[in-house]
């Protein structure tokens, strides 16, 4: 089924967001707040584990419903995990489309990468505290 | 244990200046007035104790001075530098950066880029007729938040100066004071509202070009409804806005993120200014990081730009879409990064985190974060507000002088930028 996704800051988001290696921050940055019905349609509990597929790539998130979102929509805290689907097109403007992806989402068996796996993915290498 | 009393936040572009920091044996224990994400950034531990180094597939950790004699010889061997975030430190700091990039002939952007950089597009093109937090506070008796979630990202603004700030000629300000909320999402701050107006997304261009219609006088011309909104609803809020003595309206990435970008901001100042006609009205962007107004003013009064200014010709040339981080990355032009007070990692699509992987790349930053894993080195430095001061700009465009309220060891963006600078300067024998 396909969805547009919106990205946004939330309080959880702003908390944990000088703490980008921590669990907190990727639970938050991972979750993919979607309508009710929607969740229903595609079968989904919240804190399923879905496939979010965008223009540039795949990424796995957990879905949690909401009542602030439309059928249709969906939100991502912003963060890696909606920014490693997101296309780096500008239009122009120096800004890309955060707030306009139109997404593809499936239930999956998967778990979602930990940040410091999608930073290695795309050629980081992660540091640990000692 | 010594309380410091009105310690400026250094989170959101609120800049609140009444906190007090209780500091005990070195250490923030806790934090009163702030809001949850103010008070959490200001306990906040887990720095990095020192420079380090990626050695292969490991890190090592290195001296100051050895991290600082790598960024200047970095910078001096990059053919295109990109020298970008800049709107979590101090303007002081962005003020050496500045000086850095031109020496280099490099290009400098700041967070704006992905943030209100559309709207200061707008505002090049049709002005800005704003105001400061204060007269909102002490005037508006109509309060529009288009677009922006204060709750979720600038929790105290609905109480030191819209929702529940009482002003000079506002008595009450929570009976008084009529909020309209403008969004795609319910959100806990459109459950406050007055009125909300949920549009469809991607609609605003055309609600707002609705107002302004009817504003006009040209009612007749609105369908039944406007991209989800009712034209019952739509003449209910213009009303709303021309019998209001003054309103404001605070617009946030709903209009600069979503299709049309720039062009919505336009159309929401001009809404504005037909509104002028009627009665007295503002409008100002909510800016996110404490000092990203900051660094629009010091690259400003430094190149005559605000962000994505590229010293490759040997002048300041701004081409918003081709010197702004997002795209010098996407096209993978730049040789080197050199990222200050910012997480580029965390917040640039793939593709320019493909390239950062590219790359030599120095972080100044206290934390580890997403971009640490990108980097050759990184600094760890003091934060701006907690164990070093300087100065930062409020949403408004009103410069505060940030307080320290710890010692540390850790020097600050100021005084690792100098130093690089310096030596950059040596090794080119100015």
């Amino acid at each position: 089924m396909k969805y547009l996704m919106i990205t946004g800051r939330t309080v959880n988001q702003g908390v944990t967001v000088e703490n980008k290696t921590s669990v907190e921050y990727a639970e938050e940055t991972s979750t993919c707040f979607m309508h009710g019905f929607d969740m229903l349609e595609l079968g989904l509990d919240d804190g399923d584990a879905i496939r979010v597929t965008g223009p540039c790539g795949a990424v796995v998130m957990r879905a949690v419903a909401s009542v602030e979102v439309e059928i249709g929509t969906v939100f991502v805290p912003y963060g890696p995990y909606a920014n490693h689907i997101i296309d780096a097109d500008t239009h122009s403007t120096g800004m890309p489309d955060f707030k306009s992806h139109v997404v593809e989402i499936e239930p999956t068996d998967e778990e979602p990468k930990t940040v410091h796996e999608l930073m290695e993915e795309l050629g980081g290498l992660a540091y640990d505290d000692r | 244990m010594t309380i410091v009393k009105d310690v400026v936040c250094p989170f959101c572009g609120c800049l609140c200046d009444d906190l007090e920091v209780n500091v005990e044996g070195g250490r923030v224990v806790s934090v009163g007035n702030a809001c949850e994400l103010g008070a959490t950034k200001l306990a906040g531990e887990k720095r990095m104790k020192n420079p380090i180094l990626r050695d292969g597939n490991e890190w090592r950790d290195i001296t100051y001075d050895e991290a600082i004699q790598y960024t200047a010889d970095m910078l001096l061997a990059a053919e295109r530098p990109l020298l970008y975030g800049w709107s979590g430190t101090h303007g002081e700091a962005q003020c050496v950066g500045v000086h850095m990039a031109e020496l280099v002939r490099g290009v400098i952007d700041n967070t704006s880029s992905v943030c209100h950089g559309p709207s200061i597009l707008a505002i090049q093109e049709v002005g800005h007729p704003g105001c400061t937090l204060g007269v909102v506070k002490n005037r508006a008796d109509l309060v529009i938040y288009w677009g922006s979630n204060p709750i979720d990202a600038h929790p105290r603004h609905l109480s030191r100066y819209t929702c529940y700030a009482d002003g000079f000629f506002l008595e009450n300000a929570f009976r008084d004071r009529k909020v309209i909320v403008v969004d795609i999402r319910r959100t806990d701050t459109a459950n406050l509202a007055d009125e909300f107006v949920q549009i469809k997304p991607g609609g605003d261009y055309a609600v707002l070009s609705a107002l302004r219609a009817i504003i006009r006088g040209r009612t007749e011309t609105i369908p039944p409804t406007v991209a989800g909104v009712t034209r019952e609803q739509l003449i209910r809020v213009a009303n709303l806005c021309k019998e209001a003595k003054f309103g404001a309206v605070y617009f946030g990435l709903g209009l600069t993120m979503t299709g049309g970008k720039y062009k919505n901001v336009r159309n929401a100042i001009e809404l504005v200014a037909e509104l002028n006609r009627y009665t007295k009205f503002t409008i100002s962007a909510m800016r996110g990081h404490y000092n990203v107004y900051g660094s629009n003013e010091v690259n400003t009064w430094m190149t005559g730009y605000p962000f994505g200014i590229d010293f490759s010709r040997g002048i300041a040339f701004y081409n918003p879409g081709e010197t702004t981080a997002v795209d010098v990355l996407a096209r993978k032009e730049c040789d080197a990064a050199l990222v200050v007070g910012s997480d580029p990692a965390a917040h640039f699509p793939r593709r320019c985190l493909e390239h950062l992987a590219d790359i030599p790349v120095v972080q100044l930053d206290p934390y580890p974060n997403a971009t640490t894993a990108f980097c050759n080195v990184q600094i760890p430095v003091a934060v701006t507000g907690i164990d070093a001061e300087g100065t930062a700009y409020r949403m408004d465009g009103v410069p505060i002088r940030t307080r320290k309220v710890l010692s540390t060891d850790y020097p600050s963006d100021e005084e690792v930028l100098s130093r690089i600078y310096t030596l950059m300067r040596e090794e080119l024998g100015e």
